[in-house]
Order: structure tokens, then sequence, then C-alpha cells
């Protein structure tokens, strides 16, 4: 290979159509070498962003847009063609380089910073995370990054095309476990601040159970967090899934807020000395905001109480069941309560309240919504299942497994294998291939387990 | 007698008395006749303790019996509760209570007497117990430690006597011998008042009596050899034979022994509906044999029966087991307010049901066993009158329910209200006009609405679940980290708000 520079290069990315030759071919070149080159300028002083096109291009943009954020020294690209890129750039090409994207991406604040607009990083972010991932249902890295610039700027409701779209697939292109962990803490801070509380508490619970083999310092956050918000939306914990890791439920039991959620919601005395009492935990903790809410909404789950043992009651006896000292508060809450659908009731002028609870209703469009999710969710398992029927994995460890075993066991797995036997041929057949096997691996595969079939 | 001890302080530092009185009736000679022995004592300072208007009689009864028996430390626990009693300034007040050394004396000749043949006599046992040792007579060795046991028993060492039964078990050649041996035992934790571990014994003694009858069972002719080779001049030649000319009955016995501390150790635990089936699952009265008198009689029998099943079944239950069950039937007829009690219930006459159970929580209250709990299971029959009372009615005013129960509407509604928060009742209260509503429920939409509820909540177990699965197959793990003595993960560099 001959000198190499910059021009080159432009000539290369301008005159390569496909992007699979023209990623190999930057491949190719040695690492150091390479980003010093897309880092720099034409010789004529001309920026190489300002020759080529954000959408015919992006392949090559991208690879210069990463090298010049990147290497130390270079001169910052043009806002304007980052902020153009992000929303334009081609989605085939930009996946052939998925870490040129997510070190840009990554990257994306620093940059915005430099520019001594940091808010102004937040919207390019999104698009570019928005065109790159495949499906919502998609977490890269570049989500935690994205949030957290969302929640330190109080730009909450900017999170929210993500936060609304549950995850449920990894992009693993520079994933570390605290990314995953992040995105889903910040993420419930950030509904909470939206006061989306079933929404936040799901997205706490998620970084709570997330798979571990020690308590990460994040999940006891997020678990403290969720129990707040639990107060808040439900009036009362709920109980973790039993995957959950065992240390931080026993580290929850040792702190302070454990004393609070145990109090809650009868103890309206207790709970304010608490708050007060352990002010200084709960403040480092950030918490202090969240307390407050579960503390003024005590009352309300006291009154719910009542309201499932009594038809009519006088403000003047809700007050006093309830602790609140004024009959007026009671009115107010009440009247709250009412507004915001929570319950059902008439304050009679003489300050008689009659409750009423009015049966649930129901539309036929909710039902049909209903089943048609039931529908999605119980194919979409039956396909998640057949994939695994077939993986390489799955196969790999039910031979080893029948191998060993032998006998009773053997013949049950045999009929399992005849399945596949059957199957295999008009499902399987393509994706052994596929698995990297090559056909003599999978022959093998397929003669050990005629061995045990019947 | 150590495990005794906290008890009867917890229950010293309760200050009630329970009355005797026209609305109280309680005859304190007729109720103690029906015991013999150790019990009749225990249950006479268990009076003196409660109900300090009969406490004199109840010491005099209790010094006299006292004399026939052979532990004069009993009389030093007598003469401590007596004293506590007159230190107890409401007790004073209310009621005359002479100095006891006035109503009656321990003759200190008799103590002497019986302190210098008990310890003879524990010195003969033991010696015969070392000598059995010696020669490696087991049966013999197993006989010793039973009759050290019923001596350190009858003179109150609960403790050694527990211990020699236990060792005992050690040399025990036949099934029946352990059955004799746990049977001993559980005499001794009910004398004891020891419920939890009453259970334990009953569990071997059923194991025990099974092998026991399969053993009858199989060798028929050959029953006749063992007993001769086992013989000896035992008593469990005597058991055996026993068992062979009763044939079944045998078993029924041990059997309805075993019920009634099954249905003691439940009614001690506070598990009232087991308690209940339990006794009510005895046999005759017969078949209890010297535990009758010895430890408990027919009519207390009839009132734990009757109390825990009040307190746990359903009506019905309690007409079909309880009213119309020809074997408790005969328990109940021992007295005869029982079967008041029962009838008033069932015929939905709470006033009666209630005005009873008040008449007669004095015969309650000084009975050893259910005296800690007829509080609470009281209360249990109070509730679930209450909420048989309301079934029938769609809405009904709390005025008239306080006249059905002779209570003030004040009360009426607090029982309702506690019996609403515990899901007793179905029902809501109308507090301005003092009338309770049932409750209806539209069961259509509520399934609708549960079922849409827990159709969510799959969805989105199943969404979480799938995502730590793939968070799995990325090794998206949480992990300590490498060279850190720190034991949690890695906390972020830095928190927004």
């Amino acid at each position: 290979m001959d000198h190499l520079d910059l021009e080159t290069l432009i000539a290369r990315i301008t005159s390569t159509p496909n992007p699979r030759t023209l990623n190999d071919y930057f491949r190719s070149i040695p690492a150091d070498t390479r980003e010093v080159i897309l880092a720099s300028t034409l010789p004529s002083g001309q920026d190489p962003l300002s020759v080529l096109d954000v959408r015919t291009n992006t392949l090559g943009v991208v690879y210069i847009l990463s090298a010049r954020v990147t290497v130390h020294g270079a001169v910052p690209p043009p806002w304007q063609v980052v902020d153009s890129f992000c929303h334009n750039f081609d989605r085939e090409q930009a996946r052939h380089a998925p870490e040129r994207v997510v070190i840009l991406g990554k990257n994306l604040t620093r940059l915005a910073l430099h520019y001594n607009n940091p808010v102004a990083s937040i919207l390019p972010l999104r698009a570019l995370i928005q065109r790159y991932v495949p499906d919502p249902s998609y977490l890269t890295s570049m989500h935690p990054q994205f949030l957290l610039i969302c929640v330190c700027h109080r730009r909450f409701s900017d999170a929210l095309p993500f936060l609304n779209h549950p995850i449920t697939n990894i992009d693993t292109t520079d994933m570390h476990y605290t990314d995953n962990l992040i995105y889903h803490y910040v993420g419930g801070i950030a509904l909470a601040a939206l006061k989306q509380w079933s929404n936040a508490e799901e997205f706490f619970e998620i970084c709570v159970t997330s798979p571990g083999l020690t308590p990460s310092a994040i999940q006891f956050e997020a678990l403290k967090k969720m129990r707040l918000v639990q107060l808040i939306s439900k009036g009362k914990m709920c109980p973790l899934p039993k995957y959950v890791l065992p240390g931080l439920s026993r580290m929850f039991k040792d702190s302070p807020y454990s004393s609070f959620v145990n109090a809650y919601p009868h103890d309206i005395e207790l709970l304010r000395e608490i708050g007060k009492k352990e002010k200084g935990v709960f403040a480092a903790d950030k918490n202090m905001g969240l307390i407050h809410q579960a503390i003024d909404r005590a009352p309300r789950w006291a009154l719910k109480k009542l309201i499932g043992t009594y038809i009519t009651l006088n403000l003047a006896d809700i007050a006093r069941e309830v602790k609140i000292d004024s009959v007026d508060q009671v009115r107010e809450m009440l009247l709250n309560m009412i507004e915001s659908n929570e319950v059902s009731a008439q304050i009679s002028a003489s300050g008689t309240v009659t409750f009423s609870d009015p049966p649930p209703t129901f539309t036929q469009s909710q039902i049909d919504q209903l089943l048609r999710v039931a529908q999605m969710q119980s194919s979409r398992l039956n396909r998640l299942d057949m994939d695994y029927g077939r993986s390489r994995e799955y196969l790999a460890k039910a031979v080893k497994y029948d191998g060993g075993s032998g006998g009773g066991l053997g013949r049950g797995g045999g009929m399992e294998e005849d399945m596949f036997m059957n199957t295999g041929p008009f499902a399987g057949a393509g994706q052994l291939d596929t698995y990297g096997g090559g056909p003599h691996a999978s022959q093998t595969v397929w003669g050990e387990e005629s061995m045990f079939g019947s | 007698m150590d495990v005794d001890l906290p008890d009867e302080t917890s229950r010293s530092t309760k200050p009630t008395f329970v009355p005797v009185d026209d609305a109280h009736p309680f005859d304190l000679e007729a109720y103690i006749s029906g015991y013999s022995g150790r019990t009749a004592i225990d249950r006479l300072i268990h009076i003196v303790r409660t109900c300090p208007a009969v406490a004199p009689e109840a010491f005099k009864l209790a010094v006299e019996l006292i004399h026939q028996w052979r532990d004069p430390s009993l009389y030093q626990t007598l003469i401590t509760e007596y004293e506590r009693l007159l230190d107890n300034t409401t007790a004073r007040e209310s009621y005359t209570l002479p100095n006891p050394l006035e109503i009656a004396q321990l003759d200190t000749k008799w103590v002497d007497e019986i302190t210098a043949k008990n310890q003879s006599e524990k010195v003969r046992l033991e010696v015969e117990l070392k000598t059995y040792m010696n020669n490696m007579i087991k049966e013999s060795i197993r006989m010793a430690h039973r009759d050290l046991a019923e001596f350190y028993r009858s003179i109150g060492e609960y403790q050694l006597a527990l211990r020699h039964h236990t060792k005992s078990r050690d040399f025990c050649t036949t099934s029946q011998h352990v059955l004799d041996m746990c049977l001993s035992v559980l005499e001794l934790l009910i004398e004891q008042r020891n419920y939890s571990h009453l259970s334990t014994y009953v569990f071997k003694a059923e194991a025990a009596l099974d092998s026991t009858t399969a053993a009858t069972g199989t060798n028929g002719g050959s029953a006749g050899i063992t007993a001769a080779s086992t013989a000896g001049p035992s008593a469990s030649a005597g058991n055996n034979t026993n068992a062979k000319r009763k044939g079944p009955t045998e078993k029924e016995i041990v059997q309805t022994r075993l019920e009634f501390a099954t249905a003691l150790s439940h009614l001690g635990q506070g598990h009232y509906e087991q308690a209940a089936l339990a006794f009510l699952r005895i046999g005759p009265a017969k078949e209890l044999g010297d535990w009758i008198g010895k430890l408990v009689t027919p009519s207390d029998i009839a009132i734990y029966g009757t109390l825990c099943g009040l307190a746990s079944m359903s009506r019905s239950a309690i007409k079909a087991r309880l009213l119309d069950n020809s074997v408790f039937s005969v328990y109940i007829e021992q007295e005869p307010y029982v079967r008041e009690l029962l009838e008033a219930y069932v015929g939905s006459n709470f006033k009666t049901t209630l005005a009873l159970l008040s008449r007669y929580s004095t015969r309650h209250y000084i009975d050893v066993h259910i005296s800690s709990h007829v509080y609470e299971l009281t209360n249990k029959i109070k509730n679930s009158a209450v909420v048989l009372y309301f079934q029938p009615f769609s809405s009904i005013k709390l005025d008239r329910m306080s006249k059905a129960f002779g209570w003030n509407v004040e009360t009426v509604e607090e029982h309702v209200v506690n019996l609403i928060q515990s899901g007793e009742i179905q029902g809501r209260i109308d507090s301005q006009n003092k009338v309770l509503y049932a409750k209806k429920t539209d069961y259509r939409s509520d399934l609708v609405a549960r079922t849409i509820q827990v159709g969510n909540e799959i969805i989105s177990a199943n969404r979480k679940v799938l995502l730590r699965m793939r968070l799995q197959q990325a090794d998206m793990i949480v992990k300590p980290p490498k060279g850190h003595s720190q034991p949690y993960g890695l906390a972020p560099e830095g928190y927004p708000d």
C-alpha cells in the first residue's frame, strides 16, 4: 500500500458505491495512521466535510466525524454538519460501522460543550439514536448519555420518545452493564419528575432486577426511589419479583427508608419525625422531594381505606380519622381527589360526605385492544421459543445432555430430536450453515443425534 | 417447674380478676370434686390466682389436698399466690381475704414425714436402677427408669421425670414400651402445660401405635410368645395381655388419648380450628381411662370443644359436628349450659349466646388450659356472630343490631368497622344515619377489571423477563469490581438530581 493522504481517502469514499467494500477498506488501514489522516484537513485548508454529502457518503462522514471528535488536537467539526448528519444520515451505510456511530454519539455532548451550548446536543443526539436503532425496542450505549443530558438540564419531556418504548433488545456495540442500569435509573428519575408514576416504577424495577452477581450502588439507589414512588402512586409497597438479588432487600431493610415505608401511610406523625430525623440521609440521596410528596399524600390512602368502610361520613370525622387538623384541608384534599377521579363522592352543605363507587366501565375497543396485545405477546413468545429451539447453543446443550445421561432420559430427549429432524430440512437447514458450523459440522451434529434418536 | 415460672409471672401481671356472684355463678366444690391428684391442686392454685372471691375456700381445699399428696413444695407455690393476692389493692378492697394461716396450716409433722419418705424412696429407686444397670437387664433398667420418672413426677420434679422417661426410651424393646413411654410423657407435659412439645410425642406415639397394631395383627398366635419372652414381673406384660383381651379397643383408647393431647396442644398454641376438630375426634369418655379426673373432666372437654368450635367453625359445621355428634353429645350433657349456648348460637339467638358466655366466663377463666384463650375465643365468637347476623340483610340499622346483641350502638359500630376493615363483612356503614349496607358487587365487571389488570401485569412481567434474558445473553451482568474491596458495584460518576 503506497502513501496515504486524505485526498486519496476522499476519492475512495466518493468512488466506492458499496459501503461494505469501503468499510473493509477503512478497516484494512492501521488504526493510528487512519485516525490521524481522517482528522486532518485537506492540503488546500478546506474542511473535507464540506466536500462530502452527509447522505450519500454517510459511511465516510461518520468515519471522519468520529475521528475528528476523538483525535487530540483535531479541528472540531462544524456544528451544522454534525446536526445535519444526525438528522439525515443513511441508516444502511451507518450500520456497517456501528462502533463509529457510537463514538460520535458519545462525544456529541463534549462537542456541544466546546461550542458552549450543552443543551444543543439533545435533539441531534436523539435524532442520531432514533435513526440508528433498527426499532425503538433497542437499547444502545448512547441512550444513557442522552438521558443524562436531558435530566441534567431538566428537559424531561425530550426524553419521552425513548421512555415510552420499553426496552427489550440490546445493541451490544461498546456496551457496559452500567449503561443498562443508568438508562433505567435515569429514565425512572425523568418519569418520576414528569409524575408518570407507574412508568417510573417500572423503570426503577428493571434497574433493580437487572441480573448480577453483587448488588450495584445504582440498583440500591433505584430501589430506594422505587419504594418512594410506590408509596406516592399506590400507598403501599409491592413485592419484588423473586429474581431480585437478595442482598438488595437486606440493604434496604437496614436503611432508614425501611422504617419510613413501614410507617406509611397510617402514622403521619412518625413519618414526619422520620423525615426530620433522617433528613441528612434523604437529602444526600436527593430524595427529599419524593419523601415530601409521599408524606403529603399519606392522608389520601387513609381516606381511601375509610371509603371502603363507610358510605357517609362527616368531614370532621374524616379529619379525625386521617389525622388532619382542619376540616377545610380535608375538604380541599377531597375535592382534589374527586377532580383527579381517584374517588367519587359528594359533599353536602352540612359537611356530610357521601361516597359512591361507580362500577368500572369498559369499551369494546379497550377489550379488543387488550386481546390484540395478548395475541401479539403469545405469537412473539412462540417465535422466540422456536428461535431458541434451533439455536446452536440449545442444540449443542441438548446433544451434550443426551450423550451424557443416556438411558431413560435419552429416550425422552430423542422424541424432541425427532421433531427437530422433521423441521430441520424446512426451517433449520438454511440457518444451520449461517451459524458458522459449515456443512461438515452440522453433518456430525445430526449424525450424532440420529444415534440417540431412535 | 422452671418451665412454668415465666408463664405464671406473665399471667400474674394481668390484673383482671374474675368475679363470682349471682350473675356469674360458680360452685367450687362441685367443680373440684371432678379432679383428683395433682391437677386438682394445680387447678386450685390457679383459682386462688384468678378469682379472689373464692380464694380462701380454694386455699383451704388445696391445703387439704396437699396433705394427701406427696409434694410439700406445692404449698409454697400456693401461699405465694395467695400472698400476691393480698398485695393487690383492688383484690383486698373488694373481697374479704383472711390471713392464710388462719384458714389452714400445713402440718409440719406431715411435711417432715413425707420429706423423709420421699428421700428414702428416691434412694431406693436409684439403687435399684444402679443394680439393674450393672446386671445389664434391659427390661429392668427400663422399668427402673420409668419408676423413677413416676416418682419425680409425683414430687413435682418435672425436668428429672422427663429425663428419666427419655432415658428409658433407649431400653424399650417393643413398640408397646415406646407407646407407654410416650403416653407417660404426654401426661407429664399436659400437667406441665407445655403445649408446644405435645405434638412431638403424639407423633412418636402414633408411629409406635401403628407398629404395635401391625405386630399384633400379623403375629396373631405368636403374640403370646413375645409377651412371654419379654415378660418378667412387669406391667408391660399386663399391658400386653390387656391388649389381647380387649382387641381393637386398646388402639382406640390410645387414639383417644392422643387426640386429646393433640387438641390441647393446638388449643395451647391458639390454633382453634384444629383444636376444635381434634376435640371432636375424641372417643367416649371411658376411653380416656384414668386421664379423666387425673388430667381433665368430661365437662372440660365439652367446654373446650364448644368454645373452639364456636370461634372457628361455620354454623352448619357446628350443627353437624357438635350438636349432631353422638359421642360429643355425651360430653355436652355434663354441662347443660353448653348445650344451651350451642343451641342459642345455631338458632341465631345471639343475645342469649353472649349472655351465656359472660355468665359462665368465670367457669372458663378459672380453667388452667383455656384461661388464657377465653378473651380471644369470646372475641372470635362475637365477631362471627355479628357476621352471621348481618348475612341475610342488604341493609340494617345499627340500632336494631345493638338490640339483637345487647350492646350499645357505639360498640356495634366499632365491631362492624373492625370487621369490614379485616374483610370479614362485605359492607359499608352510613355513619350519619347509622345504617349498615351490604356491598353490592357487580361480579361481571369485577371479573373483567381483574382480567384486564392481570393481563397487563403479565404482559409487563413478560417484557421484563425477556429483557433480563437478553441482558444475560449479552453478558450485561453486574459484576463485583475487580481488585476492589468495596462490596458494591461502581457508582456512576455523577448523579443527576
